[in-house]
């Protein structure tokens, strides 16, 4: 089996989904250890939800299972499609019950980080995502496409359901965002004042 | 003064530097979560398409069928059929209209001969002089 998944790193995610509606096995097994962790990745990084995001990410597979049978060839990319469910997903829970986004934002686990660059990045790393929790659905969407997940304009554009104009403008403000509220934490992130 | 220094938007340096670590920092899914996916992918499995039989071969075609479809089919093959009876019907019944225009240069006993329907060196002799 192993040799079966590592012969399948190199397929397409198109080639293994229309092999999955064929009924190949080995594809959903690649298919399964290849998207759940971006999913997941994705889900959990604009809910701030490790067990919500954990749902959509299961949901959002389902969704794609479901899907393979009727998948039309090089119409859109496996990605792309399965992250605008992702997102789709995430806006209706963000919709349905965030009264309280800063309450449910998790401390940073160590307040003192030290000197360790470790704990400094885990620390940094920490920062951004309460930072990201604090922007409006749509801007943090957008920044943790084009800077975590590293998807293009366009591609976000095809995500979002939105014109690559407007994914300009929802980075550009959310960055100004996040730039402003981490810079009260300057020094805390290790950043010199300067 | 030093509280204003501290609130000054983070550079883009820095910003870049903080998504950077965001980037190495992912939730990994557990093996649960993979199982849960896995079983969903199994439960939604559309059924393999049944093993293909060996496909039957066409039936071998007989050597009369060989040559009607060489030949173009039943409707050529009848006009054939049709020509070669007229033929044969032509042959033996040699009807009047037939001897007529044939009689003369086949039979070769009363009509003429091959002499004849050739210029003959004597005519061509005699108009020449």
């Amino acid at each position: 089996m192993t040799m079966a998944l590592d012969a399948l790193s190199d397929v397409p995610d198109e080639a293994l989904l229309i092999a999955y509606g064929n009924g190949d096995r080995d594809a959903a097994r690649a298919l399964t250890l290849r998207m759940t962790p971006r999913v997941l990745g994705y889900a959990a990084r604009v809910l701030g939800d490790r067990a919500e995001a954990e749902d959509v990410a299961q949901e959002a597979m389902l969704r794609l299972w479901r899907q393979a049978p009727k998948w039309r060839q090089g119409e859109a990319k496996v990605t792309t499609w399965l992250y605008r469910v992702v997102a789709n997903l995430c806006t209706d829970r963000l919709r349905k019950g965030r009264g309280q986004d800063l309450d449910s934002v998790p401390e940073p686990e160590d307040e003192a980080p030290g000197a360790e660059a470790g704990l400094q990045e885990a620390a940094r790393a920490q920062a951004l995502e309460e930072a990201l929790q604090a922007l409006p659905d749509r801007q943090r969407q957008a920044v943790i496409l084009r800077h975590l997940e590293g998807f293009s304009n366009p591609e976000i554009a095809e995500v979002m359901d939105i014109g690559v104009e407007a994914v300009e403008s929802l980075t550009a403000r959310g960055k100004r965002a996040l730039a402003a509220s981490l810079g009260g934490r300057r020094a805390e992130l290790g950043y010199d004042d300067g | 003064m030093a509280e204003k220094a501290e609130m000054k938007p983070l550079g883009a340096d820095d910003l870049d530097a903080l998504f950077e670590a965001a980037r190495t920092r992912t939730a990994e899914p557990t093996a649960a979560l993979f199982e849960r996916v896995l079983a969903d992918a199994e439960a939604e499995m559309p059924a393999a398409p049944p093993v293909a039989s060996p496909v039957a071969p066409a039936p071998r075609r007989g050597l009369a069928a060989r040559l009607l479809s060489a030949v173009g089919g039943w409707p050529a093959a009848t006009g054939l059929v049709a020509a070669a009876a007229t033929g044969v019907f032509i042959g033996m019944a040699a009807p009047s209209a037939v001897e007529t225009l044939s009689g003369g240069y086949v039979s070769g006993t009363t009509g003429y001969g091959m002499e004849d329907l050739m210029v003959s060196y004597a005519g061509l002799m005699g108009s020449g002089g």
